[in-house]
């Protein structure tokens, strides 16, 4: 159970009660990390980029104002540091289909078993991560289940209708690339 | 409405009908979720599982914190006191009666807050710094060990855990500062009797000359009789240095 608000527990981190902010480490260490790790699927860069993340998150305490979701002010410097570390074209790579083929199993060998549930998600993981990057972070942002879209619209600085509408596109882009990893696996 | 979707379900909605959809949905007349395809692909989305992030994020993120801390207090101030102590002893009263006087205060305003929040939120920070110390206390760097012991002396009391960690590290750290630091942090939990019976059965393990002295005037602060048995094993010891020797003789001597 959670005791205090994050705002509240933020608010005196502001005030100099700098140990309080692993309160909201643990509250948020696996959200962030799985965040980062569905962006570039390395989980050493992506331990990396919480902690990064969390530095800011000390250093500009002082820009935290209260008037919104902490988690929302979170999200938001999280976005500037994975921008920041990946300044340049390192999102835009596309993972290559051939490059995954031994991550699969072998459609070839006994199909009917366990394994054929998780090449699905994997995948589903691959196609992923050949959409855009603003397409793959809305629609990870949106697997957060408690996370709402008026929530998505603040982090990404747009109305709700448009995280919607974005949504929409992002999970038509996703669709085209997971028909297309099915039909090469 | 239910026509277009329907279309669009079966795959045979034109570009202009995927546009009209994408503006019902924008507006909040249609839900993603009643469309088939794009549901069926937020639930497997839901099902992606990332891996979990391993101890060592835990460790940099508790070893920042520690060393922003460190950075935010005063730097030297516990020295510049040390000295004015000295030379001027009845600052020494004046400092402990304000912090008393502080403490009192504190201890009044939190009898009077009957929010059991406030409690809940002081039981997540006593065990965060648990977490923080444990953490600290497995780091290479021996500055970060010294932390970890000394952020034991903030804290009102501490579990099991944290005390054998300590007794762990007074006996096989390899550092003899932070094995004097922890001997010093261990003083305050040696009424328990697991605590004390580990400080006793850790001075024959020792082997430096300054951490022996120091469990040798721990064992007499604490009156512990059973400590002599392995005080005098010290003393037989031939690498146990003279003046190391005499300060033994000495504490048995009190002891018995």
């Amino acid at each position: 159970m959670e005791s205090l608000s994050d705002n509240a527990i933020m608010e005196k981190v502001k005030s100099g009660q700098i140990d309080l902010l692993g309160l909201l480490y643990e509250r948020y260490k696996k959200m962030l990390f799985g965040f980062y790790f569905h962006m570039n699927r390395d989980a050493a860069l992506s331990e990396d980029l919480v902690q990064n993340t969390f530095v800011r998150v000390l250093k500009y305490r002082e820009g935290f104002k209260g008037d919104g979701e902490f988690r929302t002010w979170l999200f938001r410097i999280a976005r500037n540091v994975s921008h920041d570390h990946f300044r340049g074209d390192k999102w835009k790579n596309p993972e290559k289909l051939d490059d995954w083929n031994d991550k699969l199993g072998d459609p070839g060998q006994n199909p009917e078993e366990a394994t054929a549930g998780q090449d699905e998600l994997d995948m589903l993981q691959l196609a992923l991560s050949r959409l855009d990057e603003d397409k793959r972070e809305i629609l990870i942002l949106s697997k957060f289940r408690d996370m709402p879209y008026r929530q998505i619209g603040d982090i990404l600085s747009c109305s709700e209708g448009t995280v919607k509408s974005k949504v929409f596109r992002a999970l038509r882009a996703l669709k085209q690339e997971f028909e297309l990893v099915q039909s090469k696996m | 409405m239910k026509d277009l979707v329907e279309k669009y379900n079966q795959g045979i909605a034109s570009e202009q009908e995927v546009r009209e959809l994408e503006r019902l949905i924008a507006s909040g007349q249609l839900s993603i979720s009643e469309l088939a395809g794009e549901s069926e692909l937020l639930e497997k989305l839901a099902g992606l599982q990332s891996s979990e992030p391993s101890p060592q994020m835990d460790a940099n993120f508790y070893a920042m914190l520690a060393k922003e801390k460190s950075r935010q207090s005063a730097p030297g101030l516990s020295f510049d006191l040390g000295k004015l102590w000295q030379q001027f002893p009845a600052f020494k009263w004046a400092y402990t009666l304000i912090i008393l006087a502080v403490g009192f205060g504190i201890g009044l305003l939190l009898r009077g807050n009957d929010n059991s929040d406030v409690n809940e939120l002081a039981g997540e920070v006593a065990e965060m710094k648990e977490m923080m110390m444990l953490t600290l206390l497995e780091k290479e760097s021996t500055s970060d060990r010294l932390k970890a012991v000394n952020l034991t002396t903030d804290m009102p009391s501490v579990s099991t855990t944290v005390t054998s960690a300590l007794i762990k590290t007074l006996n096989n750290d390899e550092n003899v500062n932070v094995r004097l630091a922890t001997l010093e942090a261990l003083y305050p939990y040696a009424e328990n009797p697991e605590v004390r019976s580990a400080l006793i059965s850790s001075i024959r393990n020792q082997e430096s000359p300054l951490v022996q002295m120091a469990m040798a005037e721990m064992m007499v602060a604490l009156q512990e009789k059973k400590s002599v048995e392995e005080l005098e094993f010290l003393l037989r010891k031939e690498s146990t240095p003279e003046e190391v020797k005499l300060k033994l003789e000495e504490s048995i001597q009190i002891l018995i």
